[in-house]
């Protein structure tokens, strides 16, 4: 039952799962950024798993690496933006934000 | 050869289209000019392609495996409706360049004329069901825009918000009764469709067929979708003899047509598609006779003679249907136009306010008294046989009431019709009205259509031939113009209408004596609310607006409660799966 494929498997439910539950409850904008990262986390897990059951091990593992790419950028525009809000309102919580407009 | 001809009859409007607006509107000249060269050339490139007409596919481009092929099938019914809709629009066009001379804002009105008669020509061509969708959408868009072209006038533009709307019920009608009819025969070709519809389960070939009535009904006007067309009015009289003649409008007919081997024999199809051209053409007649502006009375007589095509389809007649309609084409964009000019030459659409004006304007009058004639439906013009051979069928096959109504219908269409020629061109000048004679592009457009008028019904034969040879499940007889006009002199069917007819006449001079021709009695408020329409379709749209607006409360807009409809959506389809499976 516990086979690697199964741990892997379980690992990309957890990650998907804290990942959800953090953009369900937190509303600073900081830590959207950071939950974001951890569901990223888990597609690449995803990507990796897929590879291996397909048979297909280097188309998984190049996407998963594309993917590192694309959300590395995506992490530092994100967290640019935190600052640049902190700075310009003061706050970093989300639905305030929202209300302030401008 | 064919499929050159087809590229073209598509190609050319979309291409003289895009050519209009990239010019700019700087430079009119130059607009008008490639307008007309384009509608023009599309006309003759229509003609040619009626010697090409064939049962088979002349265009056949692979879409992948979920599509299938995009067609382009050439068949009777669709070149005869190509020609109708180039020839006819190419004269609207040339109308234009009067009518529409110092106007602002050309490149966008040809660009959608253009593209409107592109639209309509590869909606009758195409025979893959999702394109002729796609088409039929792109139709719907330009009447849009070109119902509201003068987007400064409220009216205008509700108008055409109210054409869109009314016509995107035909629209989703046509997608559901496509998507049935692919889940069903896994293909989205017209032929398949015809071919194998006893294949089909009784229930979902009822659902198509039923479908495929509402989208059509929504098209072209028809009970209960008819209160848009009277609205649509407010678009540049070019436009509506394009909407009324060419396009539009007949796309319903055409889909009608088209299908009604395949739904036949659904139970209560034929006598639903009977009643609904009924109940129009008799609604739409009463609303004409007292009507006070002069293109709601033309609006109105077109939905009762397109009421008059559906009633033909219904009791069986395909071939009077597209008999009529090429009739009506001609004689519509006829009175459309040549209301045109009179409405551009005196500025005002009001009855109550014009009269006598036919000592002013000698040749507008004659030619406007051509298309009236033709369709009050007398002798020897083309809306007097074709009217005549739609009754006949309505006789043959279909119960008596229905035949007496559609008579009595005849009766009410030569009344208005009359009052109307009286009011604009004779009796006294109620009001002096500045006038100025029509120019030579509107006299060009004006006297071809004159011409065609009493000559198209000649063209039986070959319309005859054209749909007998290709359309191989239709089981048209052949008959050629000598039997055709023999048939109806000898029937008596003929002789009933003339004499209801001559009555509607008869009473029209009558009142005319009496100058009784404002104020509707009886029918004036129930005309005044479209027969109680005008309130369901405020009650559908203010029902949808609210219900809307209460939905609104769930859009906050709020990033976690975003997630959360996600996250729900994303159980719900796992559920559903894990049902499922």
């Amino acid at each position: 039952m516990l086979t690697p494929l199964n741990v892997i498997l379980f690992g990309v439910v957890a990650l998907l799962g804290v990942g959800f539950y953090g953009l369900l409850i937190t509303r600073n904008l900081i830590k959207v950024v950071m939950v974001l990262q951890i569901l990223v986390k888990a597609v690449i897990l995803a990507l990796v798993l897929a590879g291996k059951l397909s048979g297909n091990m280097g188309l998984g593992i190049s996407t998963a690496a594309t993917v590192i790419v694309a959300d590395t950028i995506v992490a530092v525009v994100g967290l640019a933006l935190a600052v640049q809000v902190r700075r310009r309102f003061g706050t970093v919580d989300v639905p305030q934000i929202s209300t302030l407009r401008g | 050869m064919a499929a050159i001809l087809v590229s073209l009859v598509i190609g050319l409007p979309w291409i003289g289209s895009v050519v209009v607006w990239l010019a700019g509107n700087k430079r009119s000249s130059f607009q008008h000019t490639t307008a007309v060269v384009a509608s023009v050339l599309t006309a003759i490139t229509s003609l040619v392609l009626l010697a090409f007409a064939s049962a088979d596919a002349v265009i056949r481009i692979p879409l992948g495996a979920s599509f299938g092929e995009l067609t382009f099938v050439p068949d009777g019914l669709a070149v005869s409706l190509t020609a109708i809709a180039a020839v006819v629009g190419s004269l609207a066009v040339i109308f234009s360049v009067d009518y529409m001379r110092g106007d602002a804002q050309l490149g966008r009105y040809y660009f959608l004329v253009l593209f409107f008669i592109g639209a309509m020509i590869g909606l009758v061509l195409s025979g893959n069901l999702l394109f002729t969708f796609f088409f039929w959408e792109i139709t719907a868009l330009c009447s849009y825009g070109l119902i509201s072209f003068y987007n400064d006038d409220p009216k205008a533009v509700a108008g055409g918000m109210k054409a869109l709307i009314i016509t995107q019920v035909g629209g989703v009608g046509l997608l559901a009764g496509t998507l049935v009819a692919f889940a069903a025969l896994g293909s989205f070709q017209v032929s398949d469709l015809l071919k194998n519809a006893e294949a089909i389960p009784a229930a979902s070939l009822a659902f198509i067929a039923f479908s495929f009535l509402i989208a059509a009904a929504a098209k072209s006007a028809q009970f209960p979708f008819h209160t848009w067309l009277p609205d649509a009015m407010e678009a540049p009289t070019p436009i509506s003899a394009l909407i009324h003649a060419a396009t539009m409008v007949n796309a319903g007919i055409y889909l009608l047509a088209r299908f009604y081997p395949a739904f036949e024999s659904v139970p209560s199809w034929t006598m639903s598609v009977l009643l609904v051209g009924l109940i129009s053409a008799t609604i739409a007649a009463l609303s004409a006779v007292i009507a006070t502006d002069l293109k709601r009375v033309l609006a109105y007589s077109t939905v009762s003679q397109l009421g008059y095509m559906v009633y033909a389809i219904g009791a069986g007649g395909v071939l009077a249907s597209q008999f009529h309609l090429l009739s009506h084409a001609v004689f519509k964009a006829l009175l459309f136009l040549a209301a045109g000019s009179v409405i551009h030459s005196v500025g005002t659409r009001d009855l109550r306010r014009m009269g006598g004006l036919g000592y002013k304007m000698p040749f507008v009058r004659n030619v406007f008294i051509v298309g009236a004639l033709a369709l009050a439906g007398i002798p020897i013009l083309n809306g007097f046989w074709s009217k005549e051979l739609i009754l006949e069928v309505g006789l043959e096959h279909s119960s008596i009431w229905a035949y007496g109504i559609m008579l009595f219908g005849a009766g009410l269409t030569a009344f208005y019709t009359f009052r109307m020629v009286w009011l604009v061109f004779f009796g006294v000048e109620r009001e002096h009205l500045h006038y100025h004679a029509a120019g030579s592009a509107m006299r060009v457009s004006l006297g071809i259509l004159a011409v065609g008028t009493f000559v198209t019904w000649l063209l039986f034969g070959g319309l005859n031939g054209l749909l007998s040879t290709t359309l191989p499940f239709h089981e048209i007889e052949h008959e050629s113009l000598v039997e055709l006009v023999t048939a109806i002199l000898s029937a008596p069917a003929t002789w009933f209408a003339l004499v209801v007819v001559a009555i509607g006449v008869g009473y029209s001079w009558v009142r005319m004596r009496g100058f009784k021709f404002f104020g509707g009695g009886a029918l004036q408020p129930l005309v005044d609310t479209a027969f109680g329409f005008d309130s369901l379709n405020h009650f559908v749209v203010q029902l949808f607006s609210k219900s809307a607006e209460r939905l609104r409360a769930t859009q906050t807009g709020e990033l976690n409660w975003n997630i959360l409809g996600i996250i729900g959506g994303l159980l719900l389809v796992l559920v559903v799966l894990w049902m499922g499976a």
